[in-house]
């Protein structure tokens, strides 16, 4: 579904992310994760076209869609949520989802203005497609509630629930369980997996290990850019170079 | 219900509709009311480009293109005035069409600054093409607007202010229609995404640069039918009219209406145009009175004069808290 080749980033000279390859199959959950500083937002910022590579590619579906623009990008199927809670603050939580699902709606400018009756029924159409989309996520409650009134976990929520609304093919997954707490937290989970159910690829970056061990497929490790190892949950939890540079041990011990 | 929600919006039409005939006796009433027209449209048009969240400074600008392709139009190449208004329009569209693209991709402070500069530019071709806009000593006997004549029925003549009242409230119809059509709709909601996160906006498929060009080009097209309709109602036109200021005065007319909400920048540009009308003496004092205004509104009513009545609500609320609260 998705494949980066030797994918290289650099900022100045440095290499941010150093000729990362990686694939996603369908319905797959990969994780990345490493320690700050890893490149790991910087590679989802390459592949939603936020940044462009410095060298190498990326396909999506057998398209190169190397230095796209997001929205191209976010066009053919690939969606994305950010770290921290990026959602649209002053709009309620359906609308949020509403002006999310633009991909889905396909209104045109001229009838929109006019308020015509084919607008009108589209637009109603838009409003059942985002309430399901909350139902799915579990805000339907919330969803006349202004976004930046919600707990911090349901904005985390709501965050995913944008992204699932222009309808994609691959969702990428930005720490979408930071500070959350313990329930909050198996909540996403459950939600992340009923999204693979869908037949929805998952990328997921999280700092929180025992959430990224129990929900993805394969496990990709990054360190100063470069790919330090890769696997099964299980193998890269055994694998010394991960340990080390998660611990730092041999380079800061005294 | 519905019979007030029809009353509650006839009414004011109604209103306006019968209010330049009250005026009709008194040409600087009439030409007062006129004037608040074309600020309404230029205030109104401003806040549909700073719903993605870029404040333009160069409006004025836009207005002047406006005035003076249509005047010159007129003037030199004998062009029926309607049609002459709408190149006006299209032409000041065009000019936002070209630097749209490299403009928009700027940041709201360098927006600012971009179009500000923009504007200068404008104003700064006007002064020196003497040949085609007559330099410093400006445009003299700018034609009035064609008569209108449907045989047999009416035939208006724009030899007074009183139709000049009535056509600069059609505009404003027009124009207000169109553009709360836009705010209002699917549309708009997408131009708000883009001011609260535009990178979020992007993630989900919006053309960020497009819908900026967009409602640049649309507001700017009206910013220059205003300034078509004004060069024909004048009947003169000089740099001066068009400067930094009276750009800056339009972005004042929508904060001290109230930024958030479409009747902000109407009622602003009303009462704006109205206060230095009212206290002539003030007139001279325009920039100061203007700060004064705006840095009272800033401080004291954040929602603008549109968020009066709320503010107010909050305050009193506020008060009979405390006194439940000494209780």
């Amino acid at each position: 579904m998705l494949e980066t080749i030797k994918v290289t980033k650099s900022f100045k000279g440095l290499r941010a992310i150093n000729s990362i390859d990686l694939e996603v199959d369908a319905a797959e959950i990969v994780g990345i994760i490493g320690p700050n500083g890893a490149g790991k937002t910087t590679l989802f910022n390459l592949i939603t076209g936020f940044l462009q590579p410095t060298s190498g590619k990326i396909v999506f579906r057998g398209k190169d869609i190397t230095g796209r623009k997001p929205n191209a990008i976010a066009e053919l199927g690939v969606a994305r949520t950010f770290q921290l809670d990026r959602i649209f603050h002053d709009f309620t939580v359906l609308q949020n989802v509403m002006v999310a699902s633009r991909l889905y709606a396909r209104i045109g400018f001229w009838e929109a203005i006019f308020h015509t009756r084919r607008y009108r029924t589209k637009y109603a159409d838009v409003w059942e497609y985002a309430k399901k989309i909350l139902q799915f996520i579990g805000l339907d409650n919330k969803k006349d509630e202004i976004a930046s009134n919600l707990a911090h976990g349901h904005q985390k929520l709501l965050g995913i629930a944008v992204a699932l609304a222009a309808n994609p093919k691959l969702l990428l997954l930005d720490e979408p369980v930071a500070g959350m707490n313990r329930e909050e937290i198996a909540v996403a989970l459950e939600i992340i997996g009923k999204i693979r159910s869908r037949g929805i690829s998952i990328l997921l970056i999280d700092h929180n290990m025992s959430a990224v061990m129990s929900v993805c497929d394969r496990i990709v490790v990054l360190n100063f850019g470069t790919e330090i190892a890769r696997g099964s949950p299980e193998e890269v939890k055994r694998n010394k170079d991960v340990i080390q540079a998660y611990l730092g041990v041999g380079k800061h011990a005294a | 219900m519905k019979l007030g929600r029809i009353l509650s919006y006839s009414l004011p039409v109604l209103f306006l509709f019968l209010l330049p005939a009250f005026l009709q006796g008194n040409e600087y009433y009439l030409h007062v009311f006129i004037i608040i027209g074309i600020n309404v449209i230029l205030a109104i048009s401003l806040r549909a480009i700073a719903t993605t969240g870029q404040v333009s400074l160069g409006h004025a600008g836009f207005m002047s293109i406006g005035a003076y392709t249509s005047a010159i139009l007129t003037m030199q190449f004998d062009f029926p005035t309607y049609g002459a208004l709408l190149l006006g329009g299209l032409a000041a569209m065009a000019v936002a069409a070209v630097i749209a693209y490299p403009i928009t991709r700027v940041r709201t402070i360098y927006f600012a600054m971009l179009t500000m500069f923009l504007g200068q530019v404008i104003s700064l071709v006007v002064t020196k093409w003497r040949e085609v806009t007559g330099g410093t000593s400006g445009l003299l006997n700018i034609h009035p607007l064609g008569t209108i004549s449907i045989p047999g029925l009416i035939t208006i003549d724009f030899s007074t202010k009183l139709p000049y009242a009535y056509f600069i409230l059609f505009l404003v119809f027009v124009v207000l229609l169109f553009l709360y059509g836009i705010e209002n709709s699917y549309i708009g909601m997408t131009l708000k995404s883009i001011e609260q996160d535009e990178s979020l906006a992007a993630s989900i498929g919006t053309n960020i640069a497009n819908s900026k060009a967009i409602i640049m080009c649309i507001g700017c097209f009206f910013a220059g039918l205003a300034g078509s309709f004004y060069a024909h109602y004048t009947s003169v036109l000089t740099p001066d009219t068009f400067g930094l200021f009276p750009s800056l005065y339009i972005i004042v007319h929508v904060i001290v209406g109230g930024r958030r909400r479409f009747s902000g920048a109407i009622i602003g540009a009303i009462v704006l145009t109205m206060i230095p009308e009212i206290f002539r003496i003030l007139k001279e004092y325009q920039p100061l009175v203007f700060v004064a205004v705006l840095l009272l509104v800033i401080f004291f009513l954040p929602g603008g004069l549109v968020g009066l009545p709320q503010t107010v609500r909050v305050e009193i609320s506020k008060i009979y808290k405390r006194r439940a609260g000494n209780a």
